[in-house]
């Protein structure tokens, strides 16, 4: 019975940090410009829109992600292993994951700006030093969040894996939900602000990115203003849900019917999930559109 | 919609960087394995560190070869599919090594990778229907820096190639962290310097500076294995390395790009 | 994934009957020489495994860099990646029930996967509509066959569709139910064969990482074979599948020998 107290306390404080996380990491992505919606800062040059928004193309979300927290977890547990106190290890790893980030961050700024030179795009150092310092600052949040999750899973919930092999899997899980749940409100509602709202951008506008602020020049920093609203809690939500879910369904059911009912507890879960999708499905139908006449 | 992946022509060709990669990265092994066996210290651990910015330089040259055909998904993808295949000829190589000797274990671990790679280059570009010319070259060469470089990582990591000390790398998965580390570093060079204006001398630096940079970590992690003289070398040397380089690596951005402001509004073209 | 979501080649979608059939025999013989060495049937089922992985990537539906713009339906993320995403998760799941026999784990490594997905596409969906006031809409289809919805009227201008509609939706949790079973399978597999011959800690870290690396091997196969975007199984791109399992199935049997031979040989 106790064990299942703690489980449930685990599975509780593993989906809040999982919902910090989530929101962290695309507030994260959106500032730096990173994954899909990057590809029109990509391109706006190419257009004749010279821009001040940053470009950090370190790859997809997904495959950072799993770096910078594998990473944070394989250090924190090798500190780990020479003594040192698991909340200062976690620290310590989160700080050498951020520095890597950051540093990951300004090669691939650098880089891609230079490369459009024939364009015109200049490298603004103003951006690069505050954005870089911005993204870092919500990357720390997002990996340590991630790396006390699966230090949980690890040490009290006692789960197979190691450390960093537990990074690697909910590191791949966190780029994949941020990126999933936040890149269309970044790609199409911020950037692209200048379109129709409620329609998606048509493939004749690339590259017309929106480049003014409230105030002056837009910067990455505005964007994260903005994604912060929605994108981010959405992702976090997603990212919460994920974990929190996985948790549940195994900590309070696997103890029935030899195992099998964590799988019908999923199984369940998923179901409810499908009806609440044909529901906003069948909602937004009747309420948005038809855009032409059938 | 999607960019274009441009990449510069000419400069030094493929063949010329990859036997230069090829060589940095087995001499290095070697004198990793030397240190070990023959001096007995582990104090050139962090030649397994050079082995694995070698085997870089040589995977960066070869990514932008396929990358430059488009194959249908970003190259990031491409580094994941070199250190998914080239993992298990290192584990093989390794495991070889244990049988025969230690000293085979680079050159196992490089053939049996090749051997993988261009069977899994012969299914993309046949059973797949991709028809792309470098293909399989690529793919066998990709697998093969792969292995080396998470071979060359572990070997900062624990301070030799044998299998014994390995598996405390694998049971508690700094593993892991090599071949996130390495896919990453790998795909990273050209997929950040891609564009019109790519030069290869910039590609290369940074290439550089994402091995050091991965150094320094495998560096801090090698401490829990190895001496603490040899930690300290192997952590002294990247971080140098990797200061130097990434000095280098931002002159050159420098020097590539159209201008270098400091808070300064753009100009547009339409505004004038 | 990033901003390159290269052209594919001109008849990428023919099925190549020659080479598949060379594949295949090249995979017996892969196979035949894991029996002889008696690691015949264990080679097999992550053969299986891995057929199961190329099988499902075909079914997760991604719009790469067009799906963040609203331009394109599906997920706005890489192939290769977003189904990784949901097999690891799977195999975090499987993983964990080991314990509890192989028929639990698969199942709760397949839930895994499939829980993942559902929650992220419904989502993908949220954000679509509550966020951007925009309503799912496929472009490859005329009526989603699940829910008999007509799709083209939903389609804004100057774009392909957006968003999930319901078939995507179960096509993202029938990919999420196989790559995670797929995953298990093979963890599962290389851990018991693994585990007979040294301690249970190296044991679980070998088959982890090689069944990671598996994964992402098989995922970015698929994915090159898909060539950047897939609506789901109503996408006519869905019917390349079988060439994705005959690759995945020599892969995995070459991978899966040599993940084997580590330790047949030691």
């Amino acid at each position: 019975m106790q064990e299942i107290i703690i489980g449930i306390g685990v599975t509780a404080l593993a989906g809040a940090l999982a919902a910090v996380a989530g929101a962290a990491e695309d507030t994260e992505s959106n500032i730096g410009s990173q994954g899909d919606p990057n590809s029109q800062v990509q391109l706006a040059p190419q257009m004749g829109y010279t821009h001040r928004i940053y470009n950090k193309a370190v790859s997809g979300e997904p495959p950072a992600y799993t770096l910078w927290v594998t990473l944070a977890c394989g250090v924190a547990w090798a500190f780990l292993m020479m003594g040192m106190n698991a909340i200062l290890a976690i620290v310590l790893g989160t700080v050498l994951a951020t520095i890597v980030q950051g540093v990951y961050a300004t090669t691939a700024y650098l880089g891609r700006t230079a490369s459009l030179s024939k364009f015109g795009q200049p490298v603004f150092t103003d951006v690069l030093k505050s954005v870089t310092t911005v993204t870092m600052g919500h990357a720390f949040v997002a990996i340590f969040t991630t790396v006390v999750i699966c230090y949980l899973l690890a040490t009290v919930i006692g789960h197979p894996f190691s450390l960093p092999l537990l990074g690697i899997v909910w590191g791949l899980a966190l780029g994949a939900a941020g990126s999933a749940t936040g890149n269309p409100y970044y790609g199409k509602e911020r950037q692209y602000q200048n379109q129709k709202f409620g329609a998606g951008v048509p493939i004749s506008a690339s590259g017309n990115i929106v480049r003014y602020a409230e105030a002056g020049q837009r910067s990455s920093i505005d964007n994260g203003f903005f994604t912060a609203k929605f994108g981010g809690p959405a992702s976090g939500l997603c990212f919460g849900l994920i974990v929190f879910f996985e948790l549940w369904r195994t900590v309070l059911f696997e103890h029935y019917l030899a195992g099998w009912g964590a799988v019908i507890a999923g199984a369940v879960i998923i179901i409810i999930f499908m009806v609440i999708d044909r529901y906003v499905e069948k909602w937004a139908r009747e309420n948005y559109g038809p855009y032409t006449e059938a | 919609m999607s960019v274009k992946v441009e990449a510069s022509h000419g400069g030094i060709p493929h063949g010329k960087i990859a036997a230069a990669g090829i060589i940095i990265a087995l001499v290095s092994l070697y004198i990793a394995v030397i240190g070990h066996e023959v001096l007995g210290f582990d104090y050139f651990a962090f030649f397994g560190g050079i082995a694995a910015i070698g085997a870089l330089i040589w995977g960066n040259s070869a990514i932008k070869r396929l990358c430059s055909y488009g194959i249908g998904a970003g190259v990031p993808s491409a580094g994941m599919l070199a250190f998914g295949s080239g993992l298990f000829g290192m584990f093989l190589g390794i495991a070889i090594g244990a049988m025969t000797s230690v000293w085979i274990i680079p050159v196992a671990v490089l053939v049996i990778a090749l051997i993988t790679g261009v069977i899994l280059g012969w299914i993309a570009n046949t059973v797949l229907n991709m028809k792309i010319p470098v293909m399989i070259q690529s793919l066998a060469e990709l697998a093969a820096v792969g292995a080396l470089t998470t071979l060359g990582l572990r070997t900062v990591a624990i301070g030799g190639l044998e299998l014994e000390a390995g598996f405390v790398f694998v049971a508690v998965g700094f593993i892991a962290v090599a071949f996130m580390l390495g896919a990453i570093a790998l795909q990273h060079p050209f997929n950040a310097c891609l564009g019109p204006g790519e030069t290869q001398d910039r590609t290369n630096m940074l290439v550089i500076e994402c091995g050091f940079l991965s150094m320094i970590i495998m560096a801090v992690i090698s401490f829990v294995a190895v001496s603490a003289v040899a930690g300290w070398i192997s952590l002294v040397i990247a971080i140098i390395g990797w200061a130097v380089s990434y000095k280098k690596y931002i002159a050159l951005s420098k020097r590539d790009a159209a201008a270098w402001l400091d808070a300064k509004p753009f100009v547009d073209a339409e505004e004038e | 994934m990033s901003a390159i979501a290269a052209k594919a080649g001109a008849d990428a979608g023919a099925f190549q009957p020659v080479p598949s059939i060379i594949a295949l025999v090249l995979a017996i013989i892969v196979i035949a020489v894991g029996f002889v060495l008696g690691v015949g049937q264990t080679l097999c089922l992550i053969v299986l495994g891995a057929a199961l992985i190329a099988f499902g990537v075909h079914f997760v539906p991604v719009g790469g860099a067009p799906a963040a713009m609203g331009q394109a339906p599906g997920i706005a993320t890489g192939v290769p990646m977003l189904a990784a995403g949901a097999g690891l998760a799977g195999l975090f799941g499987g993983a964990w029930a080991a314990e509890l026999g192989l028929a639990v784990a698969l199942a709760g490594g397949a839930i895994g996967g499939a829980l993942m997905m559902a929650i992220t596409c419904l989502m993908v969906n949220m954000s679509y509509v509550f966020g951007m006031g925009i309503p799912p809409a496929s472009g490859k289809i005329e009526k989603d066959p699940l829910t008999g919805y007509t799709q083209p009227e939903f389609k804004s201008q100057g774009t392909e569709g957006h968003g999930l509609p319901f078939i995507s939706y179960v096509g993202g949790v029938i990919g999420g139910l196989l790559g995670g079973l797929g995953g298990t399978l093979i963890y599962l597999e290389l851990l018991a064969f693994y585990e007979a011959v040294m301690p249970a800690a190296d044991a679980v870290g070998l088959a982890g990482i090689l069944a990671v690396a598996m994964f992402l091997v098989i995922a970015v196969l698929a994915a090159y074979n898909i060539t950047g975007t897939i609506e789901g199984p109503h996408d006519p791109k869905f019917k390349r599948f079988p060439r994705a399992i005959i690759a995945a199935i020599l892969a995995s049997g070459l991978c899966g020998l040599l993940a084997l031979l580590l330790v047949a040989l030691v």
